[in-house]
């Protein structure tokens, strides 16, 4: 096709002009390749969102509003990037919320006990932090097992994990609350960097390493390998199970850090603190471009995500509308997202 | 079709699906924001946060109608927010701390648990925002110019003579009675709780509770609890269901066992249905409070203390307002009167 005049064509966007010399295929629209990369377009998106929630609420482009937002998103943005290690291998991980709350509660328990006998408020913490992921890498390994040796799908073995967590949470606190723990906790969660808070600084952090960790280190090429085709992983010599099993660990330990993070905003381990996160954890990964068949995620999708839906929240609140609602858009942002993961697959088989 | 064209239908999908919601979102404010207070009377408007729990438990709806209509006749605006679905600490501090953001003049707040909450009260106090309490308390007062509840004491007295009354209780006997809750936090659920058992210590010692439960305001867990329960205690006498969810849950799960009439049920809360029911023999007895009139003291409260410059002068610190008991013997008029006033 070198050679020949520009052709003028028409899109949904206005007229397109072809350079002389460049072959049609090799030249997407600006909006086909914002739409072709999940983060951008989420990225896009959250703009919208701000702007739109700005117009009918000038209030929310303040800091406060931005440091609310960001303290909702820092346990979500945890669990969700956890569980798209998960999703990368094809399996799902339902146990997340459970495993946040018994965390929670655990180490809350931890601390209340450590706090009673005067230990200072930072090392009470920081133990407190070691508890509640070591619980949560517990959880993990307890669904890596019912997977690998008790041969469970991924569904059914995180469904029962989430069950017995929710229980077990319930039973050890009675049903109320543990207190007693470090009087400075609640002040943590409070923003103190412009509308950055200690959990939120920490979250960036940890999801950057996360991030790096699934695109680029060893450990992620094995998972996106695993996702995209068990068999041949196996054949090229990575131990699927091992591999596996270490997902899932990693999945509850985030969900165990997420705990802390709750445990911090309450000033208490709840026994309902994570009832319902893990479907919002896993529509965040699902918004942020991922493949529930495994194989296609981005953690910076997944980021964006979870952003999506605690600003989606928080602005829904400052203009005003009634919360059921909140439930209603998030369900057409998911069969959005799903929609277009789903298209972008078929286009890559067909191109 | 081309890769163009592909991509091209698949970013105008993407176009219509972002427009699609925020189309919605937007159609959503129009329909649900409140409306602001009148204008143009010269006086000044005041903005009230109100954070509830459960906000589609009617009881918090009635309290909605009552604070928005005195919204409405005071000239301030109303902003009234709490998780659809369920009362607790991890969903009511985020919708707090974003209303908060709002800077309003005052909130009215009806916290979820007494210790969670505090911290956003005084966070609010520090910013000038006065705060009520409705409903429920936080655990220290001090922080707030005012506590507005029904009588949760006396109302679970209430319960604990209607409960010996309906099993038709006789010294030397011997009665098993469950307890249904929606939060062991929720110092409405505490004291209600602690009123039924003083009672039945001091004056009806033959009635056991032989299990409680909570619910999070959720009427499916409840139902599930109490369905439990009857099978669990084939002897059962009476269920106190200790709010307006948990008798829903009840009077399902009664009815669906066919044992109206042979188990008691003394329930907290006038839901429109469930008053009906007391007429069918399902309930016993209903425990009526005024969530309505607590919205409006709220409202009221509020709106004083701030035209008076932020001064507490004439303000009760505690507003207590009496429980009602409907039952078969309650008037129609009563009745009606007392039922939980819903949105048109």
């Amino acid at each position: 096709m070198s050679g020949s005049s520009p052709v003028k064509t028409k899109s949904v966007n206005g007229v397109v002009d072809e350079p002389p010399g460049v072959p049609r295929e090799r030249r997407p629209s600006l909006p086909a390749r914002i739409a072709g990369n999940q983060a951008s377009l989420l990225v896009l998106v959250i703009i919208l969102l701000v702007v739109l929630f700005g117009v009918l609420n000038p209030i929310f482009f303040s800091l406060g509003v931005a440091g609310n937002i960001l303290v909702q998103w820092a346990p979500i943005a945890l669990i969700a990037v956890g569980e798209t290690f998960v999703i990368v291998t094809g399996g799902i991980d339902l146990s997340v919320g459970s495993t946040l709350t018994v965390s929670s509660v655990i180490a809350a328990f931890a601390m209340a006990g450590m706090t009673g006998a005067g230990w200072p408020d930072g090392l009470v913490l920081l133990i407190g932090t070691l508890v509640a992921i070591g619980i949560g890498a517990l959880v993990g390994t307890i669904n890596a097992l019912l997977i690998n040796f008790a041969k469970l799908v991924p569904f059914v073995a995180s469904l029962a994990t989430l069950g017995a967590g929710a229980g077990v949470a319930v039973v050890l606190t009675g049903g109320g609350p543990v207190a007693g723990g470090p009087p400075s906790a609640q002040g943590l969660a409070v923003p103190w960097l412009g509308p950055l808070s200690w959990p939120a600084i920490i979250v960036i952090v940890v999801v950057v390493i996360a991030g790096l960790f699934l695109h680029k280190a060893r450990f992620g090429r094995y998972t996106f390998a695993i996702g995209g085709n068990a068999f041949a992983a196996t054949a090229s010599g990575i131990s699927v199970r091992k591999h596996v099993a270490k997902v899932y660990i990693l999945s509850g330990m985030f969900a165990g850090a997420a705990g802390m993070v709750l445990y911090l905003q309450l000033g208490s381990g709840s026994p309902s603190a994570g009832y319902g996160e893990e479907l919002i954890a896993i529509a965040a990964v699902v918004i942020g471009g991922a493949s529930l068949a495994g194989g296609a995620a981005n953690i910076g999708g997944t980021i964006l995500g979870a952003l999506l839906l605690s600003t989606l929240t928080s602005g829904l609140i400052i203009i005003n509308v009634d919360a059921n609602w909140n439930q209603i858009v998030v369900a057409i942002l998911i069969a959005a997202a799903a929609s277009l993961q789903a298209l972008r697959g078929i286009h890559r088989r067909k191109s | 079709m081309s890769n163009r064209t592909a991509s091209k239908t698949w970013a105008r999908r993407v176009v219509t699906v972002t427009s699609v919601a925020a189309l919605a979102a937007l159609g959503l404010t129009a329909c649900s924001s409140a409306t602001s207070g009148g204008t143009g009377s010269g006086k000044k408007s005041y903005t009230l946060g109100f954070v509830v729990g459960a906000s589609s438990d009617p009881f918090f709806q009635a309290m909605k109608v009552g604070a928005q209509k005195e919204a409405d006749k005071l000239g301030d605006k109303l902003i009234f927010q709490g998780n659809a679905t369920t009362y607790s600490p991890a969903t009511q501090i985020p919708i707090v701390n974003q209303v908060l953001a709002l800077n309003p003049d005052g909130l009215a707040l009806a916290p979820t648990d007494p210790t969670a909450l505090q911290s956003l009260v005084n966070t609010a106090n520090s910013k000038g925002i006065a705060v009520v309490n409705v409903d429920s308390q936080v655990s220290d007062l001090s922080k707030v110019i005012s506590f507005i509840t029904g009588d949760n004491n006396d109302g679970g007295e209430k319960a604990a003579d209607t409960m010996a009354k309906a099993i038709g209780y006789k010294d030397g006997g011997s009665y098993q009675v469950v307890v249904g809750l929606t939060s062991a936090t929720a110092s409405t659920n505490v004291a209600r709780l602690d009123g039924f058992k003083k009672q039945i210590a001091a004056k009806y010692p033959g009635i056991k509770i032989v299990a409680t439960g909570y619910s999070q305001s959720n009427s499916t867990t409840a139902n599930t609890n109490i369905n439990n329960w009857l099978t669990e205690f084939p002897k059962l006498n009476g269920i106190f269901a200790i709010d307006g969810t948990n008798a829903t849950g009840a009077a399902a799960a009664l009815q669906s066992k066919g044992l109206t009439g042979k188990v008691a049920l003394i329930g907290y809360d006038a839901y429109k249905t469930n008053v009906d029911l007391i007429g069918k023999g399902v309930f016993t007895a209903l425990i009526a409070q005024n969530p309505a009139q607590e919205g409006k003291d709220a409202v009221d409260t509020l709106d004083k203390y701030l035209r008076a410059g932020k001064k507490a002068t004439g303000i009760d610190k505690s507003v207590t307002l009496p429980n009602i008991v409907l039952s078969k013997d309650t008037s129609a008029a009563d009745l009606q009167k007392y039922t939980y006033v819903q949105n048109g």
